[in-house]
């Protein structure tokens, strides 16, 4: 199982845009993010002193539904605390994220939306930031599930995720907040922790909790935390792009 | 800041009638109410008079509606919901999905369920028998048999303009109520589905049952194995959820919930056959052969806000402290000034102040001496929510659940 | 058909239940039920104002359920109920300023909206308004549009929206359609409409010229006993389930302290000699008196309701004052 791949910038048109794939949910995700760009029309909806963020999903397959504007509230009510829609040149204006998800499982009516939100997250983070929308900070997002027998099982694919008891996306920010929990199907308090712990290596790695050694070593073993994906990605195009300052130097 | 020009000129030198002021600066007004000056010996109260973890009083009215199988109204404080439940007939034959393998596989989980218990009598077993066995309810998910419609096109506040299509909000809405529905399983396939009974030639058989050779789901048929091969779903009940939000004063999403959760407990679905000379399905207008939905649990939802003292905190990047660190201003909260409320509940005015949300929705495990099951845990928008403050929600929402289900048992 | 703004049903469609009395009407369900009021005589109204908050005005009205209902809930026999009463809730936004792209108006303009609930009737309504909802809108607007001083707000706009919860039959339900047939049930819903949108306008504070109410009358025929059909008689304030045949109905808006009437809408033709007609009283003029006199019960509830949403506002803004 490979880990999650990303890239920056593949579309040139639009101000900033970045694909993502998890191989593991079968998510793939294409973003992209227009900002700031004047919202003709909507004066009266604007704030005067923030700026507007819009999210629209376009699912790959079926057509769109009530899910996309459930799942668009989700993903604007977390975006919106960590763009600063107050710096200059933003207020009044929008910032405008489309995404579309290009592969992968369709979701059917009423069927939940958990398996790609993390995707659909770390897509637009790296939008933003390929688009250079000033963020206060960074996000990264996972999604578990929890069988019957209360074992706690990384990023399942779809038809796992039908069969467990319970689903869990988190994301926490950069600075170790815990920025957006959706969980369902029933479970207790003492096993939310449990996989509140486990997201919280999958997404910092050891160095936010010294004392779980177990699970943390394994973590690191197989993969990278994911906070690390957004950096490298980052790091990756930066590379890419100021390849003859740095050849010159 | 303008705000903090507005407190200092606020004081009763300037008669400015608190109804105005809470228009004007709205945040620093319910900040006013929240963290009284320490001198005044105040406690800290929201600027609808509750306390913070303080729910609106709840009351729900069921089965007033005449064309519906089961109704509710529910009033959350101004917020009104009106839930209707209408059931409607769906035809396996207008399924196009199916196929040969349903009807042939369809009668497995009812001979699960009669091999589990064959000496309890139906009503028992809906009791508490089949929790153990699990049901299959792909059926609910598959054909679409639950179908809630949230409206907020009834003038229920101003903004929301009649006659649009659903907006973003209702649609949300909508879909929130469905994948609860669907997660929480907390309508039974079984309860939905209208099954047909071959006419076993056997004699006996024919005087048992004596309604033209009918069968339906309700009629256990004790034990005689060899007629469980020729049972077969004909059709299902489709349950047409309808919630109008009649007037809205924030936190629609409980509202709607508790409607829908005690219009379901008030459903109750007529006896309905296959008719094979009509090939349609009957039904009997008789109410005493009319049965309620056996729903699993009481899942029972509640909302919550954070209040921030610092209304641009998320702004200036520079100051947002690292997680540890929030943990230990959080700790000086306890001796010092507060900077964040949850608030149980919000009213629409205090929606608009905060952005953070958290919904619980939790249920109470009868059989476990009530122990606490979230059903669903959300949380969105912010910082100030983390573990902690969750396990102090789910209390909160336990208590909560309480309230619910003796408001429930009332009705 | 697909709305992908709503979650729909089952793709194929559904069918309404059939119960097994409607096609051999045996049980105890199959009996008509019967008017017990005098022919004058008019339901009870539960008019309330004030209801939601979020609105400039509003108002909740319900019809006392008539007799066969009220005995249904009582003792419950058949899932099938014998008639329904009115209920609806009336919302009043504004007067507000006009949308930007709205042309100048030197008056308030009013517009009016009347969506059923999916659950109001037996049949299953549909989410987005059909001919006969726009068409009650229409008479709504004209009855109001007679009794508020629209001068007072020029560039203003007027929102009201109307929800019924549960409306009026159109006829018996174990009756097949006949010749005489027509929206019956939504005459008495229009009528409720006036009065309900009559109460919320006068809560929202809108000046009016007076408080219009709504009422019905209408000629019908029912089974006797004795020789099948009997000579039709008008009555007003009808439900139409209690009826064998309504030959003709009128519904009006009407303002008592004027003596004006703002909205006429009357259906079915008693004129003609074919419908055996030898009482020479029963003429339309005859019927829209009926109507009147409606209106006028209707009034003295409104008057009421009225009077205690006045009563709240001053107590309101004494308590604001002090």
């Amino acid at each position: 199982m490979g880990g999650p791949t990303a890239s920056l910038h593949p579309l040139s048109r639009a101000d900033g845009s970045a694909s993502y794939r998890c191989p593991a949910t079968g998510s793939n995700v294409l973003g992209s993010v227009n900002a700031p760009i004047e919202l003709p029309g909507r004066r009266d909806a604007l704030k005067p002193e923030d700026a507007t963020i819009e999210v629209f999903v376009k699912p790959g397959t079926a057509p769109g539904g009530v899910g996309e504007r459930h799942i668009e509230g989700i993903l604007r009510d977390a975006l919106s605390r960590i763009i600063l829609g107050r710096e200059k040149g933003y207020p009044r204006r929008g910032v405008v994220i489309t995404l579309a998800i290009v592969g992968g499982d369709s979701i059917g009516r009423g069927a939940s939306y958990l398996p790609i939100l993390p995707a659909l997250l770390h897509t637009s983070i790296l939008a933003l930031l390929s688009a250079s929308v000033p963020l206060s900070m960074s996000i990264s997002a996972t999604i578990l599930a929890v069988d019957s027998s209360g074992k706690i099982i990384r990023e399942p694919s779809s038809a796992d995720a039908a069969a467990t008891a319970s689903l869990h996306v988190l994301a926490f920010t950069s600075k170790g907040h815990l920025l957006l929990n959706e969980s369902e199907g029933a479970f207790n308090f003492d096993t939310w922790e449990r996989v509140y712990e486990r997201a919280l290596t999958i997404c910092h790695g050891t160095s936010a909790l010294g004392s779980d050694g177990d699970v943390a070593m394994t973590e690191t073993v197989d993969s990278q935390p994911l906070e690390g994906l957004v950096r490298d990605t980052v790091e990756d195009r930066i590379h890419v792009e100021y390849a003859w300052k740095i050849d010159a130097a | 800041m303008a705000s903090s020009a507005a407190v200092s000129t606020a004081p009763p030198a300037l008669s400015l009638p608190p109804s105005q002021f809470a228009r004007l600066q709205p945040h620093a007004y319910l900040l006013a109410h929240l963290s009284p000056p320490a001198s005044s010996q105040q406690p800290s109260i929201r600027a609808n008079g509750r306390a913070p973890s303080q729910f609106r009083v709840t009351s729900t009215n069921t089965g007033s509606l005449t064309h519906t199988n089961g109704s509710s109204v529910v009033r959350l404080g101004d917020t009104t919901a009106v839930c209707g439940i209408k059931a409607e007939i769906l035809h396996t034959e207008d399924i196009a999905s199916w196929s040969v393998s349903h009807s042939s596989s369809s009668s497995t989980p009812n001979k699960r369920r009669k091999l589990t218990n064959p000496t309890e009598k139906p009503g028992e077993d809906r009791q508490d028998g089949s929790d153990e066995v699990e049901d299959d309810d792909s059926y609910i998910e598959d054909f679409s048999l639950l179908v809630p419609n949230l409206s907020l096109s009834t003038g229920c506040a101003p903004g929301f303009i009649p006659g649009a299509p659903p907006s973003a909000l209702a649609q949300s809405l909508s879909h929130r109520v469905l994948s609860l529905l669907h997660s929480s399983r907390l309508v039974r396939s079984e309860d939905l589905e209208i099954w047909y009974q071959r006419p076993n030639l056997g004699p006996e058989e024919l005087e048992r049952h004596n309604e033209d050779e009918q069968m339906d789901v309700d009629v256990e048929q004790d034990g005689s194995g060899s007629v469980g091969e020729t049972r077969e779903i004909k059709a299902f009940w489709v349950l047409y959820i309808d919630i109008m939000i009649i007037s809205l004063a924030g936190n629609p999403f409980d509202a709607a919930w508790t409607a829908v959760l005690a219009a379901l407990r008030d459903t109750k679905l007529p006896r309905a056959w296959w008719h094979a000379d009509n090939e349609t399905v009957i039904c009997s207008d008789l109410v005493s052969e009319a049965r309620r939905l056996s729903l699993r649990g009481l899942p029972v939802a509640s909302s919550f806000r954070v209040f921030e003292a610092d209304a641009a905190s998320g702004w200036r990047a520079v100051i947002v402290p690292d997680a540890e660190e929030e943990r230990k201003i959080a700790e000086s909260d306890r001796k010092g000034i507060q900077r964040r409320w949850v608030l149980a509940d919000p009213d629409g005015y205090e929606e608009g102040l905060a952005q953070e949300r958290v919904c619980l929705v939790i249920d109470k495990d009868q059989r476990q001496n009530g122990k606490v099951v979230i059903v669903k845990m959300e949380k969105n928008g912010g910082f100030a929510v983390d573990r902690k403050e969750l396990k102090e929600l789910v209390a909160v929402s336990a208590q909560r659940w309480e309230e619910i289900n003796k408001i429930l048992g009332q009705c | 058909m697909t709305d992908r703004r709503r979650i729909n049903g089952p793709p194929g469609g559904t069918r309404p239940p059939v119960f097994a009395s409607s096609i051999k009407p045996t049980t105890v369900a199959a009996e008509r039920p019967q008017r017990q009021r005098q022919p004058n005589e008019l339901r009870k109204i539960f008019l309330k104002t004030g209801l939601i908050p979020s609105a400039s005005g509003s108002s909740y009205l319900e019809f006392e359920p008539s007799a066969s209902l009220s005995a249904a809930r009582a003792s419950p026999q058949s899932v099938i109920p014998p008639s329904s009463s009115l209920k609806l809730a009336c919302t009043v936004h504004g007067p507000k300023p006009l949308a930007r792209s709205a042309t100048f108006s030197p008056n308030l303009v009013l517009t009016t909206h009347v969506k059923y609930a999916p659950f109001a009737a037996r049949q299953r309504k549909g989410h987005i308004r059909d001919a006969s909802e726009r068409d009650l809108g229409v008479h709504l607007e004209t009855a109001l549009r007679g009794a508020i001083v629209a001068e007072r707000w020029p560039k203003s706009g007027l929102d009201i929206t109307i929800t019924v919860l549960e409306a009026e039959d159109d006829r018996w339900w174990a009756d097949a359609p006949d010749s005489h047939d027509a929206a019956w049930g939504m005459m008495n819903v229009l009528a409720g409409c006036i009065t309900a949108a009559s109460a919320a306008i006068a809560d929202a504070r809108i000046d009016c010229l007076d408080l219009v109410a709504g009422g019905v009358a209408a000629v019908v025929a029912d089974e006797t006993a004795e020789r099948g059909v009997s000579a039709p008689r008008l009555m007003l304030d009808t439900d139409p389930a209690d009826h064998r045949s309504t030959l003709s109905a009128c519904v009006v808006a009407y303002m008592p302290a004027r003596d004006e009437i703002t909205e006429l809408w009357l259906k079915g033709d008693i004129s003609k000699a074919s419908v055996g007609i030898d009482d020479k009283n029963l003429t339309h003029e005859a019927l829209i008196d009926g109507a009147v006199d409606a209106a006028r019960g209707a009034h003295s509830v409104l008057a009421e309701a009225v009077r205690e949403s006045a009563e709240r506002f001053a107590g309101l803004s004494s308590g604001k004052s002090t």
